[in-house]
């Protein structure tokens, strides 16, 4: 196993699924979990938890076999990208190639040493990183007796697809998010290229959902017969209703404040809300390249007393917020998975989210718009703010999808695959 | 007669707390009375007590030939009773002295001129009662919050009985005139004191500047400049924060001696110290200063843009005083109070996102880290502040 981010090492949604994955799956396999950084308290039954950053010396003695460099020289263009789900994907400039592969056709092994450091998970040399964890991992894991890699996102596929070179076991690759979702990339992007490498390589491709199913397919041109989605699920959780301090009905949106999540159609909606049915109140919970355009479109069109921004928020802030809401809206433009809706269905909050999400695969008791969909999104939410009965049936149907997304049911699909591979 | 009046602007708002979402319905305090305390009694260390206790020693010292004048917000009087401080009782020493002169002002330190006649009018009759209450004076020459000045703000404060205007003297209106006359208004007559912008900056921003050419500057060679400049029969205004004596500029830079040493200066260059009543007694109206459009004393552009010029600040501010109505339907004290602190214009200037210069000024005064966390909690606070309004009136 493969991983980037693991909790409590986390910045995203990514963390979450790989420990709600690897967690599940103990119960069928053996797991050695590979992370750039790990917390030394974390213990899991059958699963060995490595972290790079735990590891004093590592020997790197091979030759690196993929070509991850040269055919993607000419595109490297743009500047250093910060965040990788904030910017584009290129290759920054002046990264280090590492010594033992610059010697092209030579067969003599080196070896070296050296610990490997990161910091933040994201900053300006998660590229850097990126290659240093492929080579490293590959080293590392050469003579381990295993039967299948299993990795997750583009961060840990270059260290996929070496192994699968070395020892000839079989791949799956494991999408979370592409590159296509976070920034519309699909050429002159090192991300975009290692993404269509990985999972080119791949025996499997498992997608979070048919909708990144599709984007795989369309725009990475991966053959459907290697592309196996299978749907995130969710921790159980016992919700809570708090009750509201004010009579206005309250509708979220969660998610960061960025393109990707469409936060500038909720704010246009939450306008045309308020002027059929004054009696709302809006909460716009994330932060992001879009906070301060939001905030002065929203003071713009005076909507600051029924428009809050609450900034970043953690998990208790967040539950209380669902636990008062009447209705969640996910507006955005191209969504993998969409776990928040999953967990704002959980608490049994009325959820309408774009037909560009995963989630609105198995959310089936939810109203479904295109993102850019204003008109029809205005409907829907008044549609639940006018209809209480109506509400309550969506209620009740969002609690048994929640409860019906497991990740033991996440586990049990991936096994499958597994078997698949191993008999082969 | 040549004559100068030296005058200081001492002010302190109610500072918000910061005011998330999950106080809605929750919370309704919104002062920060902590940071409003240690901000209040710090200046007083710094600034109040020892500038105040240097005009002292000054009046008693020439007897009657130095002078000056305060413009005390309500809302910094308000909190240096409110925190038990002996900011007050050290103001009402120094006024004692008959060398002081009082302006009159909005209470709270507001831009109701420009947004509300009648709570602008409120607002200077209340500041007029709790001016006589403390110190037994009644103001007669108006100064209007930030120096915010037009025609018909001046019509205004001329129908309320007061003799004369402080305010800026801004180049655009000037047109190459000097600011060491006395103009009045194009449609009434009521005389107008213009502050020096120049002379007066060298004190409040420049004194401090060592990039500045005229660093390091002595009262004597401030005087010299005020004497070459001040022709026959004129008339020099200097208006600055009064902070500006200990906080803006520690009293290690030298401003207490620099004052101490400037009423000898400048009364030995044959220049009176004349408070502005006094000042537009011994001084006629020469010329028409036309403020067709507004004007104020804030940033290079010496108009409303530090209060009210991005989208932030304009639902704020339109959003406070929409409420009008209802506050003045429901007369509660209570309600009435927290609205007219909520008016303050430090709320307002906290929003702007101004670069350059003039936004450092900005994010030096305010609590918050940017304009966004300032508009968001003062939002949220006037969302609880009209439930709790709505609540009210309908019982």
């Amino acid at each position: 196993m493969l991983g980037w981010e693991f909790p409590p090492i986390v910045s995203g949604g990514l963390g979450v699924a790989t420990l709600g994955i690897t967690k599940a799956l103990t119960k069928y396999v053996q797991q050695q979990v590979v992370l750039p950084k790990s917390d030394p308290g974390i213990r899991l039954p059958n699963t060995q938890v490595i972290g790079l950053n735990e590891r004093t010396q590592i020997r790197v003695r091979d030759q690196f076999q993929t070509d991850y460099y040269q055919g993607y020289e000419t595109s490297f263009s743009s500047a250093p990208s910060i965040d990788p789900y904030a910017t584009n994907g290129s290759l920054p400039i002046g990264i280090k190639k590492p010594s033992t592969w610059s010697t092209g056709s030579s067969t003599k092994k080196k070896e070296w040493y050296h610990p490997f450091e990161i910091d933040a998970l994201y900053d300006h040399q998660t590229h850097q990183k990126v290659i240093d964890y492929a080579f490293q991992t590959a080293d590392l894991v050469q003579d381990w007796n295993f039967d299948i890699i299993h990795a997750h996102d583009w961060m840990t596929l270059l260290a996929g697809v070496e192994i699968k070179h070395r020892t000839g076991k079989p791949l799956v690759v494991h999408i979370h998010s592409l590159e296509y979702d976070r920034t519309g990339a699909t050429e002159n992007n090192w991300i975009f290229a290692i993404e269509k490498l990985g999972m080119e390589v791949a025996d499997y491709v498992v997608p979070v959902s048919h909708y990144t199913a599709s984007i795989a397919h369309e725009t990475y041109q991966i053959p459907i017969h290697k592309l196996r989605p299978v749907h995130n699920g969710i921790d159980f959780k016992i919700p809570f209703k708090e009750p509201k301090q004010f009579p206005e009905k309250l509708i979220l949106f969660i998610g960061r404040l960025t393109h990707q999540k469409g936060p500038e159609y909720f704010l246009e909606v939450a306008d045309r809300v308020l002027q059929q049915y004054p009696n709302t109140r809006f909460v716009m919970a994330g932060t992001g390249d879009q906070f301060q355009p939001l905030i002065e479109t929203g003071a713009y069109k005076h909507m600051g007393t029924k428009l809050h921004f609450t900034g970043f928020l953690d998990r208790s802030k967040i539950n209380s917020l669902l636990s008062m809401a009447d209705v969640y809206v996910m507006p955005s433009v191209s969504e993998p998975f969409g776990l928040s809706a999953l967990e704002a269905a959980q608490f049994g909050v009325p959820c309408i989210v774009s037909k560009q999400s995963g989630v609105s695969e198995i959310l089936t008791g939810a109203l479904t718009v295109d993102y850019w969909d204003v008109k029809s999104m205005v409907q829907s939410i008044l549609l639940v703010l006018r209809d209480e009965h109506f509400a309550a049936t969506m209620a009740d149907n969002a609690r048994q999808d929640a409860a019906l997304s497991t990740w033991e049911r996440t586990a049990a699909q991936l096994f499958d695959l597994y078997k698949t591979l191993v008999v082969r | 007669m040549r004559s100068i009046s030296l005058c200081f602007q001492v002010h302190q708002p109610y500072r918000m707390l910061p005011y998330t979402f999950f106080d809605l319905g929750n919370n309704h305090v919104y002062e920060d009375n902590r940071a409003n305390e240690t901000i209040l009694k710090k200046v007083a260390e710094n600034c109040y007590l020892p500038a105040n206790a240097l005009l002292l020693e000054l009046t008693q010292h020439f007897m009657g030939d130095f002078r000056c004048t305060f413009s005390l917000t309500g809302t910094f009087l308000e909190q240096s009773v409110e925190f038990n401080t002996p900011v007050l009782s050290s103001f009402q020493n120094v006024v004692r002295s008959n060398c002081i002169e009082i302006l009159s002002e909005t209470y709270y330190h507001s831009l109701s001129a420009f947004f509300h006649p009648e709570e602008f009018r409120r607002q200077i009759d209340l500041h007029r009662k709790y001016i006589h209450k403390y110190f037994g004076l009644t103001p007669s020459i108006f100064r209007n919050t930030e120096l915010i000045h037009n025609n018909a703000i001046a019509e205004q404060v001329k129908g309320l009985g007061l003799k004369g205007i402080l305010t800026e003297g801004v180049a655009t209106l000037l047109k190459g005139r000097n600011n060491q006359k006395l103009y009045t208004p194009s449609q009434t007559e009521i005389p107008l004191l213009l502050r020096h912008c120049t002379y007066s900056d060298d004190i409040a921003f420049r004194f401090s500047d060592k990039q500045w050419k005229g660093y390091p500057l002595s009262a004597t060679t401030f005087a010299e400049w005020i004497d070459h400049s001040l022709k026959k029969n004129e008339h020099l205004t200097l208006y600055i924060d009064y902070e500006t004596l200990g906080e803006h500029h520690s009293s290690a830079t030298g401003i207490f001696e620099f004052i101490k040493e400037l009423p000898k200066e400048i009364l030995s260059r044959k220049i009176h110290f004349l408070n502005p009543s006094e000042a537009i007694e011994s001084h006629d109206i020469q010329d028409v200063y036309d403020a067709h459009h507004t004007i104020s004393w804030a940033d290079s552009e010496k108009d409303l843009s530090a209060w009210y010029m991005n989208s932030m600040q304009r639902e704020a501010l339109e959003k406070i005083y929409s409420l009008t109505p209802l506050i003045y339907k429901i007369k509660n004290r209570a309600f009435l109070e927290t609205w007219s602190r909520l008016q303050t214009s430090d709320h307002f200037y906290y929003m702007s996102t101004k670069g350059l210069a003039d936004g450092k000024v900005h994010q030096y005064f305010s609590p918050f880290p940017t304009p966004y966390d300032a508009y968001i909690h003062y939002m949220n606070i006037v969302a609880d502040f009209e439930l709790e309004l709505k609540k009210y009136s309908i019982l």
